[in-house]
């Protein structure tokens, strides 16, 4: 895997097409158009998590990182816990962007809502039926998608600002008409418009050069900072409020850029960004699952491989998880809910990765560091605050008003996850633990003169 | 530390055990790959072939351009080889490091696999 892919990787990791929502979502928070000074702090708070995750994955420059670092820098079974939390990021992602890319088409084909229901299970049949055969997005495609969506974005983006006729009304006034506590939540939401940039690190183990992965999330934030700022500028000055708050703003900004043909083409765009979290999400959950499987974490069915070398009942059980919840979201139309939870998660694992990156310089101070963050003794508790903030800022705010639900998912996945850390795992190991012990060593002993 | 005898003697057992094994078989068609193993406390390297659904002999010392790298102590991959370690405890631990495509790796997993639940 050279540059350009860890770059592309890295950017189509975290843009989703949940991207949109988020990015017209938080237009809500702060005039118009100064929605991109949020987007510019929450990318400049994405520094800081990439500085963490930087330093950290040049100490583990291995898929199993998160596993490693977690597990050295705290209590095993809290790190398991925050683990198979963050881990719910990548289902809701997943069926979110199936939930919105079958939107957006149905909406395309000028389809009944409930046709959509059927594009969700469809696109997800899909993704499950390609990762069980194997088939992955290789380098140069994942290149392609990528650069398609961010190049396309751009151009829309711009032209409907061009094709608006008149200039920008509140660039430089955030706060105009707003508090500064909704501003706030913006660069919570903001923040979120950034996640999953690092989970390129779990591709640690491909790439030709390991600085590689550090520089392409440096440059990923980057080309995310310009393009949602462009395109949420661009949505709140074309858009109106009903067509913001609905489920396929990107393809009203495509009418606004090009006439009925922007339509298309953000349709195509929409289903390009599936593309690339159907590949990276399903893999990288599914083998994250498996390895914990392989570890002796989680019960040994979910190690089974099929002929093809993939781990089959993890990949189905993410393909019917994310139908399930693609499919309440299309009953609830609670997406807003969605990526709140996701921003919520994903500030409180930028705040992990922070305690970890200061814990393991104390517990692991000679452990080779090619990537050091400056100032960690400053930067990290800040950060871990910051990030925390935001999380608890995050949790209970949906659409500017106060709204508990996604703290009370967090919270259902979070006792799940101890629960079942706590009161079933230790029974999954004593079980292997009795296996093991069963079965007698292969391995002959030495001789004496050896 | 483990020396290259039994080193080799520990694949000949993995290989032969691999090799007889119908799944795996089917796991590997198609897989043609050179692997690469390197002890990280004697400073061995060694190379493995899949060719043909088939495991080759173990060659000390590397040949050709390597699709996977797999480095570890002599000891770990003596006991990986014989099937009485967990190789993903090892690599979760950071302790057995893989170097290659996701998909490459994962069929070297699938094969030590065979070796330590002996399926």
């Amino acid at each position: 895997m050279g540059q350009r892919t860890v770059i592309t990787t890295s950017t189509g990791l975290a843009f989703a097409a949940l991207e949109y929502l988020a990015a017209a979502g938080l237009v809500t928070y702060v005039a118009g158009d100064s929605a991109w000074i949020p987007i510019l702090v929450a990318g400049l708070l994405a520094l800081l998590a990439y500085g963490f995750f930087g330093e950290l994955n040049s100490m583990y420059p291995t898929a199993a990182a998160i596993r490693l670092y977690m597990q050295r820098a705290m209590d095993d079974r809290i790190a398991l816990t925050i683990t198979f939390t963050y881990m719910t990021t990548i289902v809701l992602v997943i069926a979110s962007d199936a939930f919105i890319v079958g939107t957006a088409l149905a909406h395309a084909f000028n389809q009944p809502a409930w046709v959509a229901s059927l594009w969700i299970v469809g696109l997800l049949a899909v993704a499950v039926s390609c990762n069980l055969r194997g088939i992955t997005v290789a380098g140069l495609l994942q290149d392609v998608a990528t650069s398609v969506v961010v190049l396309a974005t751009l151009v829309i983006a711009a032209l409907a600002l061009a094709h608006s006729g008149h200039a920008l009304r509140t660039p430089w006034q955030p706060l105009h008409g707003h508090s500064p506590a909704d501003l706030v939540e913006a660069i919570a939401l903001g923040v979120f418009l950034y996640s999953a940039f690092e989970w390129v690190t779990t591709s640690a183990e491909e790439v030709r050069r390991p600085e590689a992965i550090q520089r392409g999330m440096l440059v990923a934030i980057g080309i995310l900072c310009v393009v949602c700022g462009l395109a949420t500028v661009a949505m709140s000055h074309t858009l109106d409020h009903h067509e913001l708050t609905s489920a396929y703003p990107q393809l009203y900004l495509g009418v606004a850029a090009i006439g009925h043909a922007g339509l298309w083409v953000m349709a195509g765009v929409t289903a390009v960004t599936a593309l690339n979290t159907f590949n990276g999400g399903f893999i990288t959950a599914s083998r994250f699952i498996y390895g914990t499987a392989r570890e002796g974490a989680l019960p040994p069915q979910l190690a089974r491989l099929n002929s093809r070398a993939v781990p089959w009942v993890p990949v189905v059980a993410l393909g019917v998880v994310s139908s399930v919840v693609a499919l309440i979201v299309a009953l609830t139309h609670g997406w807003q809910v969605l990526v709140a939870v996701g921003a919520a998660l994903e500030a409180m694992v930028y705040g992990v990765a922070a305690f970890c990156a200061i814990r393991l310089r104390s517990r692991q101070p000679d452990t080779p560091r090619p990537f050091r963050v400056r100032l960690l003794r400053v930067l990290g508790p800040f950060a871990m605050v910051l990030f925390g903030a935001l999380a608890v800022i995050a949790s209970v705010s949906v659409n500017n008003h106060f709204n508990p639900a996604p703290l009370a998912i967090i919270a259902v996945g979070a006792a799940l996850s101890a629960f079942y850390v706590v009161r079933v795992l230790p029974g999954v190991r004593t079980k292997e633990a009795a296996r093991r012990a069963a079965t007698p060593r292969r391995r002959p002993p030495r001789s004496e003169a050896t | 530390m483990a020396t290259t005898e039994e080193l080799c003697e520990a694949f000949a057992d993995w290989r032969a055990r691999s090799n007889g094994n119908p799944r795996l078989s089917k796991m590997v068609k198609g897989w043609d790959r050179v692997i690469h193993f390197t002890t990280t406390d004697t400073d061995q390297g060694f190379t493995m072939r899949v060719q043909d659904q088939l495991l080759s002999a173990l060659v000390v010392g590397y040949e050709d351009q390597p699709d996977v790298i797999v480095t570890g102590t002599s000891e770990d991959l003596c006991d990986m080889f014989w099937g009485d370690l967990n190789p993903s405890e090892k690599y979760m631990s950071g302790e057995i490091a893989l170097a290659g495509a996701q998909q490459d790796v994962m069929r070297i997993d699938a094969i030590s696999m065979v070796a330590f639940l002996d399926q």
